[in-house]
């Protein structure tokens, strides 16, 4: 019964667990590489190293914790002001944070709070002396990672708050609950499940942070490891020390990764599908506090956004857009995004369709195997919070040295594996679910037609799943766009991105040329982003992506 | 409008992908493939001396009249950048030439083993430091370290780094980082030459003083032009510019008591190069009268050898030092890793 029920899905999920153990080999050659040079490692466990170690837990700790604390704050106001004009856009902004570019947020921030941004100038017309410079350094990198993750985080909750049933709420009315009991006995309870393996994740992504730092740090100080392992082979070309640090923040994340899988049942980024919604009854006082939580949080959010509008607008882009370095750049980032656009649809697809054959009861779901092959199937696609870019990179920079070939090339393959697996954890995450769905729904009207997989595909799940799709794309392709990460490792005279141009430029202190940059970059992330799942979504299906958006 | 495309669309997108991906292999494969077929000249070097309005262009033409090739100048982000950048490059390298290092750096680049020997003729050199030996790395020009002011902003400029500790709160410099930058790596021998044991010290009192580290020249007089800093370490001869090119008498440089710390700055063939004579050609051309007489006015600093047109007129008003500091490359290689930790230990506290 099993042999012959694996043989009839196997379709739908041998091509998945290929793709998640190629992934997996992948890392393997990569950590080899990283590994088999015993005679050039060197690490030092000195007190430069423990200082590194103490200073980026540290800031991945703080950051953490205020990103989550902010996130409950506004995930709470949002989930309780259910209308309002702009609504929709206002949570579409926010799911945007995921995918805006570092760097150009970056950017944005130091012209807001930087020695002559905005708040300094404010300040010094109204007769004040305006503050020292605090933005580089260890205030600063908490302040954007706090920006992305704070509303990464305030998205994801948001979801889990709108899913508590009618009953719940109307049931805290009847007996008089305040709004702080509510909180404690209904809200907190819903988001508990999730807030593990949320806090761990972020915790992974500041620890491992590389272009924030990078920007902000200041001094090497509040170096993490990512920037020294950047450092070591740029600065020192010393690859010994750059092995070394990458083994050893590989095996903190992997501890790490191991601690928060202990906390968390499956993949948490999942969002359940909201049921019936009702609205909260606040008193005036408790709608006065969350509409002010709203406006102060899009204000914030807002701000470092116009600051890169108001200054990209004074650029010259006529001379930008006759400018060879910039052009090639755009054409290059292009190109990349869409590759691994093509490369992440295809990916999650077969890993989210392996994982539906595997997690429902009518296809492989009671089967013994299926524990382990989802087990697998989930290390696979997250599997960039062990592996983050700069490690990736380094392997790839050492295989690269020891086979040979054209440097391009190898630089091209490194961004687009990075890029694949950097989106993947989200893309495998916003599919999954859908494709559960759709199998529940629909399984045993295909079986009974005899339903080939490719017409299956084609009638029911390029239908059902379309939102999904449309969103994840645009994922991929704004996060390619915009991420600074192996190619600080590969950029060339002869291979340029858009983020290390823009990051060539800030470097430089050319900051119109790289305001002008980076507005470029803004406009196509948010009208991708915002623009096409609206253009994919069609209107029966919208529900979808606004739940997504 | 995804469930209504037909499998000849369907294929359209593909077929265009795979001619994308086509396109951009091609094209990554030309870019490193064109300089075999027309003998090219890759010179990596910094980013000022690449500039257009550095020296490289003058070099480049001239050049280019006699040898029937192709000179390119491949700038890096900083001197010591360009160096990194062959080793990371490895056998790929297209670098025939590394220019722009200085006798600081030269052991470090020498112990890489990438560099071999220039066969230039060097008896026409003229040095303070005297007869050159090294047979690997050849100087172009040389100058002396120095923190160069507005005459306008700064009315009593320190004459000395522990004047320097002293100026008020406020008044900031900007340096380069020793790591990646020549000039950066000199302000740090500089201060170790002259204060020895008690260099770290000297350091923690102008670490309040720092109002960033950039990792070239360039971008650290960038920001001083633009008013973000008071000082900002350069070259004695640094003030020749704004004199000489832009009539400008505003700028000097601050001569200071312990002595100014000596820049040689050399430039080495590469040994994977496949152009060795052409390299070595290029070596001997950098200590000709042409190439001698485009370094002052467009590198800003003194040629290496004595020109029968001389030093043109303005360097005569510069500051020379009396005493010039410069420690031994051998010395600086095996203390070099330890000098920079501790540097970065002190300034990031």
């Amino acid at each position: 019964m099993l042999s012959k029920n694996l043989f009839r899905f196997s379709g739908s999920l041998l091509p998945g667990l290929l793709i998640a153990g190629g992934f997996l080999l992948l890392a393997s050659v990569l950590l080899y590489q990283l590994a088999a040079q015993p005679d050039t490692l060197s690490l030092s466990l000195g007190p430069r190293f423990l200082k590194i170690l103490f200073w980026s837990t540290v800031q991945a700790g703080c950051s953490t914790l205020l990103s989550v604390l902010l996130g409950i704050v506004l995930a709470w106001a949002l989930s309780h002001r259910r209308r309002f004009r702009g609504r929709r856009l206002y949570v579409a902004f926010l799911s945007s944070a995921l995918v805006l570019p570092t760097l150009v947020v970056v950017l944005g921030i130091v012209t807001i709070l930087g020695r002559s941004g905005w708040i300094n100038d404010t300040l010094r017309w109204l007769g004040h002396s305006g503050f020292e410079p605090f933005i580089f350094g260890f205030s600063g990198i908490v302040i954007a990672h706090v920006y992305f993750n704070g509303s990464y985080v305030a998205r994801t909750l948001l979801s889990r708050l709108e899913s508590i049933p009618a009953e719940q709420h109307k049931l805290t009315r009847s007996i008089g609950l305040n709004a702080w009991q509510r909180f404690k006995m209904i809200e907190l309870p819903s988001i508990a499940s999730t807030l593990p393996s949320v806090s761990i994740t972020i915790f992974l992504l500041c620890f491992t942070s590389f272009s924030i730092v990078l920007i902000l740090g200041g001094s090497p100080k509040f170096n993490t490891l990512e920037v020294s392992i950047f450092e070591a082979i740029k600065l020192d070309f010393n690859l010994g020390r750059a092995l070394g640090l990458a083994l050893a923040q590989l095996a903190i994340c992997a501890v790490l990764i191991m601690l928060g899988s202990r906390f968390s049942k499956g993949n948490q980024l999942i969002s359940v599908p909201s049921g019936k919604q009702a609205a909260w009854h606040d008193s005036k006082m408790l709608v006065a506090i969350q509409n002010l939580i709203l406006f102060i949080f899009a204000v914030l959010f807002m701000l470092p956004i116009l600051a890169i509008i108001t200054d990209g607008m004074a650029a010259d882009f006529i001379s930008l857009f006759t400018n060879k370095n910039f052009l090639t750049a755009l054409l290059t980032s292009l190109i990349i995004a869409a590759l691994s656009t093509v490369l992440v649809i295809l990916a999650s697809t077969l890993l989210a369709s392996a994982f539906t054959t595997l997690a429902t009861q009518q296809r492989l779901g009671s089967s013994r195997l299926s524990q382990p092959l989802l087990k697998l199937l989930g290390f696979s696609s997250t599997l960039y919070l062990a592996v983050p870019s700069l490690v990736l990179g380094l392997g790839f920079f050492l295989l690269a040295r020891r086979i040979g070939g054209e440097q391009n090339l190898w630089a091209v393959a490194a961004l687009l594996t990075s890029n694949a697996l950097m989106v993947l954890p989200f893309a495998v995450a916003a599919l999954a679910p859908a494709m559960v769905k759709s199998a529940n729904r629909y399984d045993k009207l295909a079986f009974s037609l005899g339903l080939t997989k490719w017409s299956r595909w084609r009638l029911i799940e390029s239908h059902l799943v379309r939102p999904e799709l449309a969103y994840i794309a645009s994922l991929a392709f704004c996060m390619s766009l915009g991420d600074l990460g192996v190619i600080a490792l590969f950029g060339n005279q002869d291979f340029i991105t858009l983020p290390w141009l823009l990051y060539q430029k800030m470097g430089s202190y050319r900051t119109d040329e790289a305001a002008g940059i980076a507005l470029v970059m803004l406009a196509i992330t948010l009208a991708v982003f915002l623009l096409l799942p609206g253009l994919f979504g069609n209107t029966k299906h919208k529900s979808h992506w606004r739940q997504h958006a | 409008m995804f469930g209504k495309i037909s499998p000849q669309t369907a294929k359209q997108h593909f077929k265009s992908a795979g001619y994308r991906l086509a396109l951009l292999i091609t094209g990554a494969l030309t870019a490193g493939s064109v300089n075999a077929a027309d003998k090219t000249l890759t010179i990596y070097t910094y980013d000022s001396f690449a500039a257009d309005w550095g020296p490289a262009p003058g070099i480049e033409k001239a050049f280019e009249e006699t040898c029937d090739c192709d000179v390119q100048f491949v700038a890096a982000d900083s001197s010591i950048g360009a160096l990194r950048k062959v080793q990371i490059e490895g056998a790929q390298t297209q670098a025939d030439i590394v220019l722009g290092l200085d006798t600081n750096i030269a052991e470090a680049a020498r112990e890489t083993g990438l560099f071999v020997e220039h066969n230039a003729d060097t008896s026409n050199l003229s040095l303070p430091t005297g007869e050159w030996t090294d047979s690997t790395f050849l100087p172009f020009d040389y100058s002396y370290f120095a923190f160069v002011y507005n005459k306008e902003n700064v009315e009593k400029p320190p004459t000395s780094f522990t004047a320097l500790a002293a100026m008020p709160d406020d008044f900031k410099i900007v340096i380069q980082d020793p790591r990646s930058s020549t000039p950066g790596l000199g302000l740090l021998l500089w201060i170790q030459q002259a204060y020895g044991d008690e260099a770290n010290e000297v350091w923690q009192q102008l670490a309040p003083k720092i109002v960033t580290v950039t990792k070239g020249w360039s971008d650290a007089y960038g920001l001083f032009l633009k008013d973000e800093a008071d000082m900002v370490l350069s070259y004695t001869t640094s003030p020749a510019y704004h004199d000489i090119a832009e009539g400008d008498q505003r700028f000097a440089a601050a001569p200071f008591e312990e002595g100014h710390y000596m820049q040689i700055e050399v430039a080495a063939i590469v040994g994977s190069s496949e152009n060795k004579a052409l390299a070595e050609d290029f070596m001997q051309f950098m200590l000709s009268d042409t190439v001698q007489d485009i370094i002052p006015t467009t590198n800003w600093v003194y040629p290496a050898t004595t020109t029968a047109q001389g030093l043109p007129e303005g360097f005569e008003k510069l500051h020379v030092p009396e005493n010039s500091l410069l420690l031994d490359g051998i010395e600086v290689e095996k203390n070099r890793n330890a000098w920079i930790d501790q540097w970065v230990e002190t300034l990031g506290q």
